[in-house]
């Protein structure tokens, strides 16, 4: 049966040119200093110097701060939410997923562009809140409005994820975890949760990677103040104009990132 | 008790939904709003959609957005297919390999992803447009297409196809008629997952397209700076369009039930369908490339954001029977990256210092004044100006000065004499914008130390820097872009640091305003028309300059803009009609503690970049 195997050459091809190549470029600029574009190769660690300073480590511990938070709150307040969708009938459940899905097809930008509406100091909710006869609450340009911006967006990927692994479940293990003497809460801890470890490591992978890497949203609800890792690549590339850092940031965000997903990995799989 | 838990449960998936469907269902109701307001709902209209339509920014994203969309799902579906079914074929260590880099993707950062595409568009020499867009649409689809096909590929029985081709069917028969109509729900999703994923792609879109090829998001990106309902009637579209796609999708099988004849037959009519409108749209295509071929003069503009009355590009479209490449910036300092980065225009028009720095890097040619007919009408007072002595360059375009943008009703008249230091004083904490730009910040706490805003003294750099810094501890300002416009105009906060141009804008809008012009001297800028080196159809050049020099064209582009026209006669009209006791419209001249931002040396500019990310980054 090797008739479809040349199949494959295409995409080999295709990966070595879009994604090897890109890599490798990434990394030449990083470890060079002569600007835009690459003509002589000066080997140079000053950009990844550069990163060592206060400022850029804030920006570096503050995004991870953001993600670990906005990851902390999807799974706080997306666990109970899959879980509960689980428990739906099964016709319920596709129809309420489906529900979940729907707002991540829609743009994103579009739909942080509603929150700023909504989160403006003279905006909707506080619009409500003055009829209610309550002092408007500054609540735009915090971290307050990113966080609920990154919730409202990458929530729906803890929850789908989830939701799989409760779905896949087998019911008898909690009535034998209830028959064999085990109190709610000791079944939930030692049965739900530990079965649907699966579905959390994989919704807590993809959030935090998308909440570490975002720039749109703490751009566009963080104010210019608000510099993630993200943000911090973006001026390099389009005002700054210093390829060269922008590249060593990318590199490291790169390499945190992979790291990071061979570490959950490995915990998966010690788990099962 | 159950019946309390289910109540709560009920509860609980209520509030989720509420959350993740406000800012949707906001979008759409604001599309009907009659007023430009994004807040206050006063009366039902149509106004944004008729806008929309008229918008041709808009309209040809939405083109750009459906194309790609459409190009990249058949692309990287057939591509996707293809190399799942060879993959379940191939050996281990040939597998092995391919999934984990077509992984990569998947699992990097978009803006690392982006960054690594940008880079290599650039080095093999790519101009950024409509092809880099597709090629890199279709290269972040594709890794999707096979996660979702690969699956079903593997838990086929190998023996199928063998049992084909035993019976005497050729390997492409196989393929077609055992193994794809097989694995089709995989295929299927995956196509479903690549058109919705490139169809909303903004960061991957945002670093690889260029030269005016723009799709929604990037649009959208450009305008969230000025509150603009016509983006909520683009949403509330986009949002129903899906919406039907979505439903359609996951209908349509389901009304075949089991009768997989039905479902076959369902399935086909919607890929026909899909088929026929691609066809309609590359046709569409095709009689729009004829029509631009017949008009083969095409003049490329690069110009910052929000700086023209887009009708005037149309008329001069229709009366010069050309076409305008027309893209925005969002800082000089943007438009130089794109410059150095090789990308070509016609004409430019930055700002003083940038034009200063332009003209000593060679990046223009002079400009022939004989060409340039209605050049009569120019205010000299613009004219002549240190950053290109005989304007032998430049041809200005709109002027003004930086100001404090002040609630009469909140801020006491007796703080105005503290000058820039109004922006130090406590009593207004938390409560003023600062403008997200190095220049102008570092510009302002120069100033406000009474140096000189082109001091190349480390010291007083330093100094300024560490004013920045006090600023930002004690009175908690935010650095706002844009976006400063439409929350002054809604009165968000009592001070706020603005262009002139902008701040006329905000009066005219806000009554409650006042605009200051500290006494410690502030920036005087000019922004100019300029023509690159690489331009090559001079006269069209010439008769853009000229048209947007004409009384009347001036007049309506400083009416609908808000800045300050060097055109006499449109200057003093909209003094008298539009801007009457607006002192933003009317900047000061001949002030002597006024100053023109002069070219940079690389190591300050450097320094101040630096400075700025520092104090941003605090």
């Amino acid at each position: 049966m090797k008739h479809f195997r040349k199949l494959t050459g295409p995409y080999f091809a295709w990966l070595v040119l879009f994604v090897l190549i890109p890599l490798v470029l990434i990394a030449i600029y990083a470890f060079t200093t002569s600007g835009n574009p690459v003509k002589t190769l000066n080997f140079t660690l000053m950009n990844f110097a550069k990163i060592n300073e206060p400022t850029y480590i804030k920006v570096f511990i503050k995004s991870i701060e953001m993600g670990v938070l906005t990851t902390g709150v999807c799974l706080i307040l997306g666990y109970p939410m899959a879980y509960l969708i689980a428990k739906c009938p099964e016709e319920m459940q596709d129809m309420l997923i489906m529900a979940v899905t729907i707002p991540t097809w829609i743009n994103m930008l579009l739909r942080t562009y509603a929150w700023m509406n909504l989160l403006s100091d003279n905006g909707i909710i506080n619009g409500l809140l003055s009829v209610l006869g309550i002092n408007p609450v500054t609540m735009m340009y915090t971290n307050f409005s990113v966080v609920v911006g990154m919730v409202c967006n990458f929530m729906p990927f803890m929850i789908i994820p989830i939701h799989t692994s409760l779905r896949k479940m087998d019911n008898s293990l909690i009535e034998a975890a209830m028959d064999l003497g085990a109190n709610p809460f000791q079944t939930f801890q030692k049965v739900v949760l530990k079965l649907s470890m699966p579905g959390v490591i994989n919704g807590i992978v993809m959030v935090f990677l998308m909440a570490i890497s975002s720039f749109v949203i703490p751009k566009l609800l963080g104010g210019g103040q608000f510099v993630l890792i993200g943000n911090l690549i973006e001026s390099q590339f389009v005002s700054v104009g210093d390829w060269n850092f922008g590249s060593a940031i990318s590199l490291i965000l790169a390499v945190l990132i992979l790291v990071a997903m061979r570490l959950m990995k490995k915990m998966d799989v010690q788990d099962n | 008790m159950r019946k309390k838990n289910s109540l709560f449960s009920k509860f609980y998936i209520a509030i989720c939904f509420a959350f993740f469907y406000l800012p949707i269902l906001v979008t759409m109701v604001f599309s009907f709003n009659s007023s430009k307001s994004l807040s206050k709902f006063t009366g039902f209209s149509l106004r944004w959609y008729k806008a929309l339509l008229e918008n041709s920014e808009i309209m040809s994203a939405v083109y750009v957005s459906v194309t790609i969309a459409i190009l990249a799902t058949i692309a990287s579906t057939v591509l996707g297919t293809m190399t799942a079914i060879g993959l379940s074929k191939s050996r281990k260590i040939i597998k092995d390999m391919v999934l984990s880099m077509n992984d990569i993707p998947i699992l990097n950062p978009d803006i690392v992803t982006a960054i690594g595409w940008m880079l290599l568009f650039s080095s093999l020499g790519f101009q950024k447009g409509y092809m880099t867009m597709l090629l890199a649409h279709i290269a972040f689809c594709t890794p999707y297409v096979i996660t979702s096909v690969y699956p079903k590929v593997r838990s086929l029985d190998p023996n199928l196809a063998n049992a084909a081709m035993d019976l005497g069917a050729t390997p492409y028969q196989a393929l077609t008629k055992v193994i794809i109509p097989m694995i089709r729900p995989g295929i299927f999703a995956g196509a479903l997952l690549a058109f919705t994923m490139s169809f909303d792609d903004f960061v991957i879109s945002y670093f690889v397209s260029g030269n005016g090829v723009k799709n929604i998001s990037i649009v959208v990106y450009n305008m969230t700076k000025r509150i603009n309902p016509t983006i909520n009637a683009l949403s509330t579209i986009v949002i129903v369009v899906i919406v039907v796609i979505l439903l359609l999708a996951n209908l349509l099988p389901r009304l075949g039930g089991g009768d997989n004849k039905k479902n076959n037959q369902n399935m086909k009519k919607l890929v026909a369908g899909v088929a026929v409108f691609a066809l309609v749209l590359s046709l569409v295509t095709c009689v729009a490339n004829k029509s631009n071929n017949k008009e083969a003069r095409v003049l490329k503009v690069y110009n910052a954001g929000e700086y023209i009355d887009p009708d005037l590009l149309t008329e001069f479209q229709d009366e010069y029977n050309c076409t305008v490449i027309y893209e925005t910036f969002e800082s000089n300092e943007m438009m130089y990256t794109k410059l150095q980065a090789g990308d070509a225009y016609d004409i430019l028009i930055p700002s003083d210092y940038m034009i200063e720095r332009l003209i000593r890097e060679d990046y223009l040619q002079p400009i022939d004044w004989d060409c340039l007919t209605n050049a009569e009408g120019l205010n000299p007072d613009v004219m002549n100006k240190e950053y290109d002595p005989g304007n032998v360059y430049s041809v200005p375009y709109f002027w003004g000065n930086v100001g404090i943008l002040y609630d009469k009703t909140v801020v006491d008249p007796a703080d105005l004499s503290e000058g820039w230091n109004l922006l130090m004083d406590t009593k207004y904490a938390g409560n003023l914008y600062m403008y997200d730009s190095e220049r102008d910040s570092f510009m302002i706490a120069l100033k406000a130390l009474g140096y000189s805003m082109n001091t190349h003294d480390k010291n007083e750099i330093q100094a300024a820097y560490e004013w920045l810094i006090q600023q930002r501890d004690t009175m908690k300002p935010v650095y706002a872009g844009d976006d400063v416009i439409d929350n002054m105009i809604s009165g968000n906060k009592a001070l706020a640091v603005v262009y002139s141009g902008d701040g006329a804008y905000i009066m005219s809008e806000n009554e409650d305003l006042g605009f200051l012009m500290p006494e410690e001297g502030t920036n005087l800028w000019y922004d100019a028309m300029v023509m690159t080196r690489n331009c090559e159809n001079t006269e069209l050049a010439y008769e853009f300059m000229d048209f947007m020099l004409r009384d009347d064209v001036a007049y309506r582009n400083t009416q609908y803009v808000g800045y300050s026209s060097p055109v006499v006669a449109a200057y003093e009209q909209a003094q008298e009609e539009d801007y009457e006791g607006i002192e933003a419209y009317v900047p000061r001249v001949g002030y002597e503690k006024d100053e023109i931002f002069r070219y940079q040396d690389t190591d300050i500019k450097k320094l101040f970049a630096e400075l700025w990310t520092k104090v941003k980054a605090q």
